[in-house]
Order: structure tokens, then sequence, then C-alpha cells
């Protein structure tokens, strides 16, 4: 099963999985810590992250470290900064017409 | 007021929010007119917005379509009316009509959510757009929507050159 990116931030355990790698590598066990949850369901989670390309994984000794992939992270933010931007220029114009109805008010 | 914020609270969901100095009951009226509609989603430069019908009744239908100056290109948005709840929210379907740009962005109807709340005279607005199917999400917002808000980028070119 192919799988992207969006499927990755669609779930909020995967979102705290994210916010807390970005900071620092970190193996399942201690991620599963931050989470009321099993380990089980966190490699699961780190499983998706992986086949999404968002998470590398790096053996050091016996443990499995986790990271995140930022440069894959840009790419949702691209996306989505576009689509806030066109939006943004439509509210401009909005802030305009306010200003507008309100003086008309007075 | 802080610029909009975009974000992807599901896999089908996109949610735009955004504050307004102004009470609700101006802001409800910029959603609810045509002629005061017209002026903030139409004044792209290089557009004009020919088509603006809304009659924003339970039920009710509206049509929004911009053609290009340049060419008369055109394209647009059609959908119908599902809820109204005076000052708090307006739920309505959506689908875009691609007209002669030939660009798709997903073939079936999105739902949109406007709720407003106002609170010491800023009314703060939140657009939640859930689609379909979350590839007719994935689609609006990678790859069609750069042709067919190609519109919005010439009014963002203008924006930035205003900073």
């Amino acid at each position: 099963m192919r799988r992207d990116i969006f499927q990755a931030i669609a779930d909020p355990t995967r979102r705290g999985i994210i916010a807390l790698i970005a900071l620092q590598a970190m193996t399942p066990n201690a991620l599963a810590e931050n989470f009321d949850t099993t380990r089980q369901a966190i490699s699961k989670h780190l499983q998706i992250l992986t086949e999404c390309e968002l998470v590398v994984r790096e053996q050091k000794g016996r443990e499995i470290y986790y990271s995140l992939e930022i440069e894959k992270m840009k790419e949702i933010d691209e996306w989505l900064e576009q689509y806030r931007l066109i939006w943004e220029g439509k509210f401009k114009q909005l802030d305009e017409l306010l200003a507008e109805l309100k003086e008309q008010e007075k | 007021m802080k610029p909009a914020e975009a974000s992807l609270p599901s896999e089908t969901d996109v949610l735009v929010k955004r504050s307004f100095d102004a009470p609700v009951k101006l802001v409800w009226r910029a959603y609810m007119e045509p002629e005061l509609m017209r002026r903030w989603c139409g004044g792209h430069p290089g557009w004009s917005m020919p088509v603006c019908e809304m009659d924003m009744r339970v039920g009710g239908r509206y049509r929004w379509r911009w053609r290009s100056d340049e060419d008369g290109q055109e394209f647009g948005f059609t959908g119908e009316v599902l809820e109204v709840d005076l000052h708090e929210r307006i739920v309505h379907t959506q689908i875009f009509d691609p007209g002669e740009l030939g660009v798709s962005m997903g073939g079936e109807q999105s739902i949109i959510t406007v709720t407003f709340d106002e609170s010491d005279g800023i009314t703060n607005v939140a657009t939640m757009i859930r689609f379909a199917s979350k590839s007719d999400r994935d689609d609006a917002l990678a790859t069609g929507m750069t042709d067919g808000m190609e519109v919005s980028y010439t009014r963002l070119d203008k924006l930035l050159t205003e900073v």
C-alpha cells in the first residue's frame, strides 16, 4: 500500500511523535512514555511514518533511534502555505471592506 | 489582524482561521450579500467576477464565476446552502466548475462550514473545508489549485509589492 505525508499527519498520536522527534532522535520506548498507549501502537505509528518517508531509523548499539526527515515535512508546509496565501489575499480585501462598512455605520 | 492560519485537522479536511476587526453582524453581511461578496472575492487584477449570484437561505444556491480579462477564460464555484444560523454558522456544499480552464480540482462536492464568533468587537472566522475524499483534498492542495488559482497569485504578487 502506497502511503503519503498527508496520511502521516492525519493522526494525533503521529503528530505528537513528529513533534517529539523533531527535537531529537528517540527510541520507541522513550516515545511510548509520552503517550497513553502501548509500545506496540507506537511501533505501528512509527512503521506508518517510515513508509511515508517522514522518519529515518538509525541503529545505535542495541537501540533503534527514529528522527524526523525535515525536508519531507517542508513539502506539507509548502502546499499548505500556498493555500493559506490565497485565502489571506481574499481576507485582506475583506478587511478593507469591513473598515468601510464600519465607517458607514458611524 | 494576524494573517490567516491553515491546518489539516483530519484526512479530508482543511481548516482556515482568521480574525477581523469588525463586529460579527458586518462580517456576516460580507458573507451573505452578493454585492459585498463580490467586493472581496472578486477584486483580483486581470480578472472580473461576471457572476456572483447567492440565495443564502437553506436550500438556496449560489454561483460564483471569474473571467480572465486577457483571454476570456472562465472558472467558478457553485453549491447549495445547507444550514444558516444567524451570525453563527453557514454550511454549504461547493463544487468546482473548471469552465474552459480544463483543470480538475476533484470532481466530488466538498462541504464548507463557516463559523463566526465575536468577542470585544473582533470576529473570529473559522472555515472548515471537508473534501469528499482524502485524494480530492490533496489534489486541491497540491496541483489543481495552482492552475485554477493563478488568479490569486496575481493578486498576491501585487500584495507582496505593497508590503
